[in-house]
């Protein structure tokens, strides 16, 4: 049996969430980062499966554009990323707190 | 399935409508090849940029006053109204001051400065199509090339500490807002099986799915929030403002933000209109109106208290952009409850204004700390301004200015700033409209202390060391020359340039698909 759109609506939510839920709990900037990735592929899920059920094009050129852009994210994030290591020599965003009030 | 191929076989490229945006770009890609071959040249890359800008202003203009030019091109994606037109002024002008004003930070620091420039520009690309985007496709690009530019910016400084952290918060949860923005994007798109925003518009009245269509306005909001930071997605504001470089603090206040706003006001007001008789489009309306009141009290209430504790000037500029974004969002809620096309155009071209008058007193305030800071923006503190006031006049006196227009007083061109955006608020008539006004008004009131304080503090302080007043070199007279002109031309005589604003070069509005 195929799944329903539901079920991978229900699929991508879930993941979605867990992607969030990541991002606040995780300390670290490469684990926050790779939350931040799951979310937008549940998102990418979301777009293939709605596509499907609209027999429509737009949202798969959508998702492409989505993941050529996450590529970018990646690379100015981990060069980020190595930049503060660099000078913290971690990555621990509890480390990251010389603003604070 | 005919569809598709009808679709594909006629493409609809338009490209002298897209001209500003390429014209930019492709600046950006000269800066960038010229910085390789010839690098270290400090004004060379400058030079290309502001004429790249000014060519690209020019090119608008001129579609503006040329009535004949198509209302929508690229299928729709692209349009070209009053929003789109508008907004992209506001871009080049504060892209043009950001150059100027880091002049004298690229001296100090030693930043590499190609990079710098061609950055400026993708970030520039890229918020243009934000306000010129008309699918949630190219809203979507524009907002991560603008995003993507601004995180490198923010930790361009990559020795120094606080710039990295600023990159780094400023990364994580920009990216984390874009993942709420996007997922909101799938779930109106598969509510309504469109990412037109007029399609949306007209698909509202009877979505496929109203509870997505609800789930995915209210992720929008949450992405949108971030991005022009409103209470409660603020919190990265702060820290990501103090720590990045002053001139790049200076673009983010009222670039990207601005451009937030641009989109933000393009999928919802434009997006989701009240249809009358339909339910659907009924919840929608009045949830999104609630919701951006309640954000918009809210954000004007902690933005203020909060700036009023600060210590260091930068960090109180930031708070008070939270608390600005607060004062536009009033003139977008009253854009979204005006009756008629006239005056749902002339409310956004109010917020269009606001976010111009934020933007020329902002970036003046910004080019005077920066002079001030001197070497790693070490001198933002408060006590630093200690009776600097009459030791250097010209500087005190434009920045006094500035904190005064900030506050919106009159003659000034935060006053008809604020005016103008609390006025389709009020035509509304809608008793929660009406106290979101008197909110907003009480919160001016707050905002002196914290304005008029920096100006005490400037004039009436002892200074007990020594302090030699900086040389103004001339880039940053420039800018203080139009800064302060700008803030008299746009509190006099608003008139021309609202009129301007408020009319779309085409007859129609509504983009034909």
């Amino acid at each position: 049996m195929e799944p329903s759109l539901a079920t991978y609506l229900a699929l991508s939510g879930i993941l979605f969430t867990i992607g969030a839920v990541g991002v606040i709990f995780k300390r670290n900037a490469l684990g926050m980062f790779m939350c931040i990735e799951l979310m937008l592929n549940a998102v990418n899920l979301t777009f293939v499966a709605f596509s499907r059920y609209y027999a429509d094009v737009t949202a798969q050129l959508f998702v492409f554009m989505v993941m050529s852009v996450a590529a970018a994210e990646a690379a100015v994030g981990l060069g980020i990323i190595i930049a503060f290591f660099r000078n913290r020599l971690s990555i621990d965003t509890d480390d990251a707190s010389i603003l604070k009030n | 399935m005919g569809i598709f191929l009808f679709q594909l076989s006629n493409p609809n490229t338009n490209v002298s409508i897209i001209l500003p945006e390429v014209i930019v770009a492709v600046a950006g890609i000269v800066v960038m090849l010229y910085d390789t071959f010839f690098p270290k040249q400090r004004t060379v890359t400058g030079i290309i940029s502001i004429v790249g800008l000014v060519l690209s202003a020019v090119v608008l203009l001129m579609m503006w006053s040329d009535g004949a030019s198509a209302a929508s091109a690229w299928g729709g994606m692209i349009a070209n109204d009053n929003l789109r037109l508008s907004f992209s002024l506001v871009f080049l002008l504060v892209t043009a001051m950001t150059i100027l004003i880091s002049t004298v930070w690229i001296e100090r620091e030693d930043v590499p400065i190609g990079e710098y420039h061609s950055l400026l520009l993708f970030a520039t690309v890229g918020m243009m199509f934000m306000a010129s985007g008309n699918d949630l496709v190219i809203l979507f690009l524009g907002l991560e090339t603008s995003s993507l530019a601004t995180y490198v910016m923010a930790g361009l400084r990559r020795t120094d500490l606080r710039s990295n952290e600023s990159a780094m918060k400023y990364f994580i949860l920009g990216s984390f807002a874009s993942a709420f923005l996007l997922y909101g994007m799938a779930l109106i798109y598969g509510a309504t099986g469109t990412t037109n925003v007029s399609e949306i518009a007209a698909r509202v009245a009877d979505p496929n799915f109203p509870a997505l269509l609800l789930v995915g306005g209210a992720m929008l909001i949450i992405g949108f929030g971030f991005k022009v930071a409103t209470v409660p997605f603020h919190v990265w504001t702060p820290d990501v403002y103090e720590g990045a470089p002053t001139p790049v603090t200076a673009f983010m206040a009222s670039g990207p933000k601005t451009a937030a706003f641009a989109s933000f006001v393009r999928v919802f007001v434009l997006g989701f209109p009240l249809v009358a008789g339909a339910s659907a489009s009924g919840y929608l309306h009045e949830s999104w109106i609630n919701a951006l009141t309640i954000m918009a009290m809210l954000t004007m209430t902690v933005g203020n208290i909060a700036a009023i504790v600060q210590n260091n000037v930068k960090r109180m500029l930031a708070y008070s952009s939270i608390a600005h974004a607060g004062y536009a969002l009033v003139g977008f809620v009253g854009a979204g409850m005006a009756t008629t096309v006239e005056k749902r155009d002339a409310a956004i071209a109010s917020v269009a204004f606001y976010m111009l008058t934020y933007a020329i007193t902002n970036l003046g305030a910004f080019a005077v700390i920066n002079l001030l800071a001197q070497k790693n923006d070490r001198r933002t503190e408060f006590e630093d301004y200690n009776g600097i006031g009459f030791k250097t006049p010209v500087l005190a006196f434009s920045l006094s200015l500035f904190m005064l227009s900030l506050l919106g007083l009159p003659l000034t061109a935060g006053f008809m700033g604020k005016v103008l955006v609390f006025r389709p608020a009020l035509e509304a008539g809608n008793t929660m409209l009406t106290l979101l006004v008197i909110v907003a008004l009480v919160n001016t009131a707050i905002s002196a202390y914290y304005y008029l304080r920096l100006i005490v503090v400037m004039f009436f302080r002892e200074r007990t060391d020594e302090w030699i007043a900086p040389r103004i070199p001339a880039a940053l007279a420039v800018v203080l020359v139009i800064t302060v002109l700008g803030v008299f031309y746009f509190g006099i005589l608003s008139d021309n340039v609202i009129e301007k604003f408020s009319h779309s070069p085409g007859a129609t509005i509504r983009a034909e698909r």
